[in-house]
This record gives structure tokens, C-alpha cells and sequence, in this order.
């Protein structure tokens, strides 16, 4: 097993601090992974401990080990929240290069082109980490620079780019879950849409009695960055009889991935659509809060739901 | 290796529920301890029957099991040292029921500590034996090792809260201890013996927990001190003068220097600082316990005091503290903080002598070892922080161990305050219990004759841990 010590050439540099995270798990609670799954072996520890193992040798690189790596939306929150200052996703990077040159490509979170790609190369140009790029054999995606942002999914037009494993983010599952709500729930009012650092902080794994959630007017869906949401997922509730649309990201500048910017402009396009339909616009809004304002971003909701309680709902 | 029939807990549990990747394998078989051993296969169950049924056939094929909460013991309580199963309760995680006429509430044990608390606030009420892990400890593993924290000085570890629980034994029968009331007077309390058992008597499926209203004013106040000594001194005198804090935390030097390096938090770098708090409905009365406290700080030379009712600033005087552990890891770039030796309680008269006894200890051992914890309930915690690739370390961490432990005996201390047992602490639990071991090994036959639950912890945990377990450290030879 030493032998593979010297493959990890870029994760070798963090040898020490990968001794020194003292696996206290802290970190499991900002994880959206961990959050979805239920599974520790998720959790940012675990990649921590992964990566520890690949390096002294204890684990074999396999596809499972390498996965673990691969998966992660690049939201930062653990690293964040570490207090023995571990740069998690500095980590998990290195380690996906190291894998990348043994020849593990994920996908893990990593986004993916699939076979109906048109070669438009909007993605190729709107990438915030320059992690796709045209090649003989069509788009290619660098796994160890892709951060799972999912802005590539948000503009292809062909519908070619998807992220490999989802946990839950995808426009099938929030629509789904969406829905579920919205059918289930007589007092549903709205759906939130809020990425990883608006919503926070919450339940972190457990589950509360039905008596606290039966009555809810509104139920919050964590689609990771603001910048991979879609018209069509935003449009979606209202298909299923929500009176409103909210949508929370980062304060401009905050987010890394520029998806707030992107969000905003996906929001005023269907403000426009849903104008043209003679539905008030002002059931679609976003708003933008500061990561860790969780009662900025209650008193949103509130209001939010106030509004659509005064429009009533759709007809 | 022995194996498992895969295919029969996939069966019970669903496809979903089990892994047995070496990879996840690998990941299991660590918590926040020094150890690490592999288990054979990870099953998350949801409902107790599931929990019955692989404790029926672990029971019938004689397997090891060992139940997991959020893995965040530092001791080593869920590393498999025998492989078999390890029993993921997180899938168990609804909060059943929360009773306010009857002043309690159910919950599975996978529900997190401050999921729990979120909960409860709505109602202005909290469950209060919260140790610094809440935000990943889960209710099952708090009851496994009886946890608490820094407001049990006044409102008591979880032994003290927990009513009643719904127990798998190890062959499966599903059995109901305590009650939902508040007293239940005579029998076997076989609720409390569940209290600390350290997974090694049965897997808690729901338990019944009392709260408290969440008091009307909490004041928090600082003192620094330039001497330990004056401190721990301070600690015996609050404690004997019949004041009631809801809060009496020690910092030693060495973790002030830590959390002001990761945090930059600007805390006056002395020997010693005390946190002190009181809580309660009437603000003179909390006035008064915080005067009392003051007082006696000042009289054992306290300097720079100052206290806050308002929670921003009471959250900076406490930010220190509630961050420590982890920020011990970044004290030198070149040392590792580890959990050992890292827990154990002595008289309040003791604890001044106890926190010198850790520096003195440490220094005549050449490693370096911190001194803090909740002084209120007589808790002492420290870590050792070594360079773990040097064995020559982790022999001088042993040794130093060794005579903290027999400190902690020759006063009437206890090895376990709040931390538990688990691998690391079991040499110097054995030796402190060594006339009631028979008795813990007859309790243990009885109601897991197979030996199938966490086996090879507590009282049969080898006294060689660091050879006889693996380390998670990659260690020089």
C-alpha cells in the first residue's frame, strides 16, 4: 500500500492537517449532502477521513472512495463553520486532482454532457470556474475544477448538461417534492426556493411531529446555488396551485459562483412571462439574504406569505 | 473475518439502509476518538421493529453490534473493535411527541440535541443537559453516555432527565423502563442503568425526556486570574457558598492562546479565566447569585471582571469556550489536539490541585496538555496536543495519563465525568472500579449473555489501548 502514497501528490501537502481535524463532526450540520442522505459516510468528515485514508494507504482508490471525493456542491459551509480552520474543499480538490490523474472521473456532484449536446458552447462561456471546454470528442468537464454549481444545467439550451448525483437538487426532485407539499397541505401557500447559505439555520437531520408541520403555509426546498434555477422549476409550483414563488440567494458579491446574478435575471425574465400570462408578477420575488440572517430571512418569508394571502390565490 | 448474511439485513432493513463498501467501512469505523477498527457492515435502521429483527438474527449468530449515534464520542464508545454491525440510529430521528401538560417530550434516538432544542423553543422550554457536540449529538448517544455540558451545574446530565425508553434487548424483545411520570419510587430504575451502558446493554428505540422553561434573564460574566491556582480556588469557593450558577466554566492559558489563534477573539491572554453564569425568572435573584459569584473572584484575586445580560455579548464571552475543542487542533501547526485522558471529575476542593497536577504532569512528560471544562459539576477536561506521527509521543501520552488518573483516584475523583469510557479511559475506570467489576461483568451476562452488544468496552476494554487498538493516526515505527 505505500506504494500509492506517491500517487497523491497534491493531496500529500495536507497530511498534517488532515491529522490534525480532530473529527469532531461539527461540520455534518452545514453539509446539504448529509442533510439529504441521512449517511455519515456523506458528511464533510468523511471525505476528511477518506482523504486521510487514500493518503496513509488504508483505503484502496476505488470508484466508491473516489466518489465520496467527487461528491460535494463546493458550497463552503463546513469549511466556513470548521473552527480548527480546515479548508475542506481545498482538500477535496487536490484529492479529485490526484484521482483525476488516476483515472477516476466522477461524476460524483460533477456536471455531465449527455449525447443530445449541440455544441453551442453557452456553457463552455458561462462557466464561473472555466471547468468545461470543447474538445475533438465534444464538451468535456475537468472534474477537479467543476464545483457543481450547475449554471451549465440552468443554460443549456438542449437540456444537454446535467449534474451527475443530485441529492435532491435537480428540477425533478425539487418539483417533486415541491409538489408533494402543495397537494398534501390545504393551507399551502407558497414554495421558497433557497440556496445553501441563505438557509440556515435549521433542523439538521431530525424530524419534527406532524402537528408542527400539517398547518404550513409554505415549505422551503434547498436548490444549492441561486444560479442553477430554471424558469421551468420556478414555474412549476404555480402548475400545482402555489400562490407564490420565493426565491432566496446570497447578497450580490457574496455568492462565489456569481449565481445570485444569474438568479436575479432569471427572476426579472419571469416576472415578464408571468406579466404576458396576466399573472401578477409579484408572485415570483427574491430576496437576498446575508448567510447565517435566519431571522431576515423568516421575516421574509412572512411578508412574502402575508402578500399572497392578500392576492389570493391563482385563478 | 467473520461475515455477515448481507442479503438477510437487506432484507430487513431495504436496499437503501445498508453499506458495505470498504470505503463507508473505512469511514464508520472512526468517531472523534484516537482508535479506529473496521466494521463489517453498516445498517440504518428506521423503525424498531427493523431494530428487533437484526438484533434477533446478530443475537442468534452471535455478531457484534455496535450502535452509532453522530459519532462524535472521544473515547472510542462506537469503534467496532470486534467488527460485526454497526447500528446507525440516525434513521431513527422523529421527534414523536411533545407534551406540555405533562412536562415532557418523546423522541427517537437519532434525534440531534439541538434539533431537539429548536423544537422545544417554540414552546419556551429546552432540554437541558446539552453537551458542546449538540449540534451533532444525537439523543440515543447522548443517553449512552450520560452527557452533559455546561448548564448541567444546575441542571444535571441527561441521567437526570431522562423518564422512561423503549429498549431493544440484545435478542430483540422490545421492553418499556420508567415511566412518564416524574417520580416512580421503588424496582430495578433499569431506565437509569441504560444511562451510561455505553451501548453495551441495549439499543434505545424512544425516550422520554423531561424540560425546563427557558429562564426570563441569563447574566454571564468573566474573570481572569493570573494564577490557576487562584482560580480553581475561586471554582471550590462559588461552589461552597451555596450560590446556584447555571454555568461555571475554566479556561487554562493554553486554551485561551488557542481560541484567540483560530478565533482572534482578543481574550487577555493570563493563567486562568472563569466564565460564570446564572439564569432565572426574577432578575434580582440573578443579580444576586451574579454579585455572589463576582465577590468571590474578586476575593481570590479575579481581575477584569465584567458581566452581560445581553446575549450578543454574552455569546462573545462564551464564543471561547463553546469553540475550544476544536480550536485546540490549531495551537501549533505541528502538534495534533487528541482526546485523551480528556475527562474526569474531583472534588471541588481538589480542583485547583487538579489543573496544576495536569501542567505539571504534562511538562515532566514533555508534552503539552490544556486544563478547562464545567469546574460547577467538579469537570475537568484536557487534551493532550503531541505530534502523533511520533511514538515516542504517544508513549510519553500514555505515561502522562497514567499518573493523571492516579491523581484523580488518590483525591476521590472519578475517571468518567461526562465524556464516558469507551476504549480510551477503560485501564483507569478498571482500576478505579476494580471491587464492583464482577458486579458490572454479572449485569452485563444477564441481559447480554451472547455478548453481542459493543463488546470489548468498558470493563472488558483492554487496559493496552495503544497497542491493542488500532490508532487513527498514521504512527512512525
Amino acid at each position: 500500500m505505500k506504494s500509492m502514497e506517491k500517487k497523491f501528490t497534491h493531496l500529500k501537502k495536507w497530511e498534517g492537517t488532515l491529522a490534525a481535524c480532530i473529527r469532531c463532526g461539527y461540520c455534518f450540520e452545514h453539509c446539504p449532502m448529509f442533510k439529504f442522505t441521512g449517511w455519515e459516510s456523506d458528511a464533510p468528515r468523511a471525505k476528511i477521513i477518506t482523504a486521510f485514508g487514500l493518503l496513509s494507504g488504508e483505503v484502496a482508490p476505488t470508484p466508491a472512495a473516489a466518489e465520496k471525493l467527487f461528491n460535494c456542491f463546493y458550497c463552503k459551509r463546513c469549511e466556513a463553520a470548521c473552527s480548527s480552520g480546515v479548508a475542506l474543499t481545498e482538500i477535496f480538490t487536490d484529492a479529485k486532482k490526484d484521482l483525476k490523474e488516476m483515472g477516476f472521473k466522477g461524476p460524483g456532484t460533477t456536471s455531465i454532457t449527455q449525447l443530445n449536446c449541440a455544441r453551442c458552447l453557452l456553457c463552455v462561456s458561462t462557466c464561473p470556474h472555466e471547468a468545461r471546454s470543447i474538445q475533438e470528442t465534444g464538451i468535456e468537464v475537468d472534474p477537479a475544477k467543476c464545483q457543481s454549481c450547475g449554471i451549465c444545467v440552468e443554460v443549456c439550451p438542449a437540456g444537454a448538461a446535467k449534474m451527475g448525483n443530485t441529492f435532491g437538487t435537480s428540477r425533478e426532485e425539487l418539483t417533486h417534492e415541491a409538489k408533494d407539499f402543495l397537494d398534501s397541505h390545504s393551507s399551502a401557500r407558497a414554495v421558497v426556493f433557497a440556496c445553501n447559505w441563505s438557509y440556515y439555520p435549521d433542523l439538521q437531520a431530525s424530524q419534527l411531529p406532524e402537528s408542527e408541520t400539517k398547518d404550513n403555509a409554505y415549505r422551503i426546498l434547498v436548490n444549492m446555488c441561486g444560479g442553477r434555477l430554471e424558469a421551468q422549476l420556478l414555474m412549476a409550483p404555480l402548475l400545482h396551485n402555489a400562490w407564490g414563488v420565493l426565491v432566496a440567494c446570497c447578497p450580490e458579491g457574496d455568492c462565489q459562483h456569481n449565481g445570485n446574478v444569474k438568479a436575479k435575471k432569471t427572476i426579472a425574465n419571469l416576472k415578464k412571462i408571468l406579466e404576458d400570462v396576466k399573472i401578477k408578477p409579484e408572485r415570483v420575488h427574491l430576496v437576498e439574504i446575508p448567510a447565517g440572517d435566519k431571522s431576515l430571512f423568516q421575516a421574509e418569508i412572512d411578508t412574502f406569505v402575508d402578500k399572497m394571502n392578500t392576492l389570493g390565490p391563482i385563478r | 473475518m467473520k461475515s455477515v448474511d448481507e442479503p438477510k439485513l437487506r432484507e430487513i432493513v431495504g436496499e437503501k439502509n445498508i453499506k458495505s463498501d470498504p470505503s463507508d467501512l473505512y469511514v464508520y469505523g472512526s468517531d472523534a476518538s484516537v482508535h479506529h477498527a473496521m466494521p463489517w457492515v453498516i445498517v440504518k435502521p428506521d423503525t424498531t421493529l427493523q431494530v428487533q429483527k437484526i438484533m434477533q438474527y446478530a443475537n442468534q449468530e452471535c455478531i457484534p453490534v455496535t450502535p452509532r449515534g453522530g459519532g462524535s464520542g472521544m473515547c472510542g464508545q462506537t469503534v467496532p473493535i470486534q467488527g460485526g454491525i454497526i447500528l446507525d440510529m440516525k434513521g431513527m430521528n422523529r421527534i414523536l411527541e411533545i407534551n406540555m401538560p405533562d412536562v415532557y417530550c418523546r423522541v427517537e434516538p437519532g434525534v440531534v440535541d439541538d434539533d431537539l432544542n429548536m423544537a422545544l423553543k417554540q414552546y419556551g422550554v429546552f432540554y437541558p443537559p446539552t453537551p458542546a457536540s449538540s449540534r451533532i449529538a444525537t439523543i440515543g448517544g447522548e443517553i449512552a453516555n450520560n452527557a452533559s455540558g455546561v448548564r448541567s451545574v444546575k441542571y444535571g446530565a441527561t441521567r437526570d432527565a431522562v423518564m422512561g425508553m423503549k429498549v431493544v434487548m440484545p435478542n430483540g424483545d422490545l421492553v418499556t423502563l420508567g415511566a412518564h411520570t416524574r417520580v416512580e419510587a421503588s424496582g430495578y430504575q433499569l431506565h437509569k442503568l441504560m444511562v451510561g451502558s455505553e451501548g453495551t446493554l441495549g439499543i434505545v428505540v424512544e425516550a422520554t425526556l423531561s424540560f425546563v422553561p427557558i429562564p426570563e434573564f441569563r447574566c454571564m460574566g468573566i474573570a481572569n486570574f493570573d494564577s490557576l491556582q487562584d482560580a480553581g480556588e475561586a471554582i471550590g469557593s462559588i461552589m461552597s457558598s451555596g450560590a446556584t450558577p447555571s454555568m461555571l466554566e475554566l479556561m487554562d492559558s493554553i486554551a485561551i492562546k488557542a481560541v484567540n489563534k483560530t478565533m482572534n477573539l482578543g481574550l487577555k491572554e493570563v493563567a486562568a479565566a472563569l466564565m460564570y453564569e446564572a439564569d432565572g425568572m426574577v432578575k434580582e435573584a440573578v443579580d444576586y447569585e451574579i454579585n455572589k459569584m463576582k465577590k468571590i473572584c474578586e476575593q481570590h484575586h479575579g481581575k477584569d471582571l465584567h458581566s452581560s445580560y445581553d446575549p450578543k455579548e454574552r455569546a462573545k464571552i462564551f464564543m471561547g469556550r463553546k469553540k475550544l475543542f476544536p480550536a485546540l487542533s490549531k495551537y501549533d501547526e505541528n502538534l495534533s489536539s487528541t482526546s485523551l485522558a480528556d475527562d474526569m471529575a474531583v472534588p471541588y476542593s481538589k480542583m485547583a490541585e487538579m489543573a496544576g497536577k495536569i501542567h505539571e504532569v504534562a511538562k515532566k512528560n514533555n508534552i503539552i496538555m490544556t486544563a478547562y471544562g464545567h469546574c460547577g459539576s467538579g469537570c475537568m477536561h484536557t487534551k493532550i496536543l503531541m505530534d502523533t506521527k511520533r511514538k515516542d509521543q504517544w508513549q510519553s501520552a500514555r505515561k502522562a495519563i497514567t499518573e493523571i488518573y492516579e491523581y484523580v483516584r488518590s483525591v476521590n475523583g472519578t475517571t468518567s465525568a461526562e465524556h464516558g469510557i469507551g476504549l480510551s479511559k477503560a485501564a483507569a475506570f478498571k482500576v478505579e472500579k476494580s471491587d464492583s467489576l464482577e458486579l458490572l461483568r454479572i449485569i452485563k451476562k444477564a441481559l447480554d449473555p451472547n455478548n453481542i452488544l459493543n463488546p470489548g468496552k468498558l470493563m472488558q476494554a483492554p487496559d493496552n489501548w495503544v497497542t491493542a487498538t488500532n490508532l487513527r493516526y498514521s504512527v512512525n515505527s
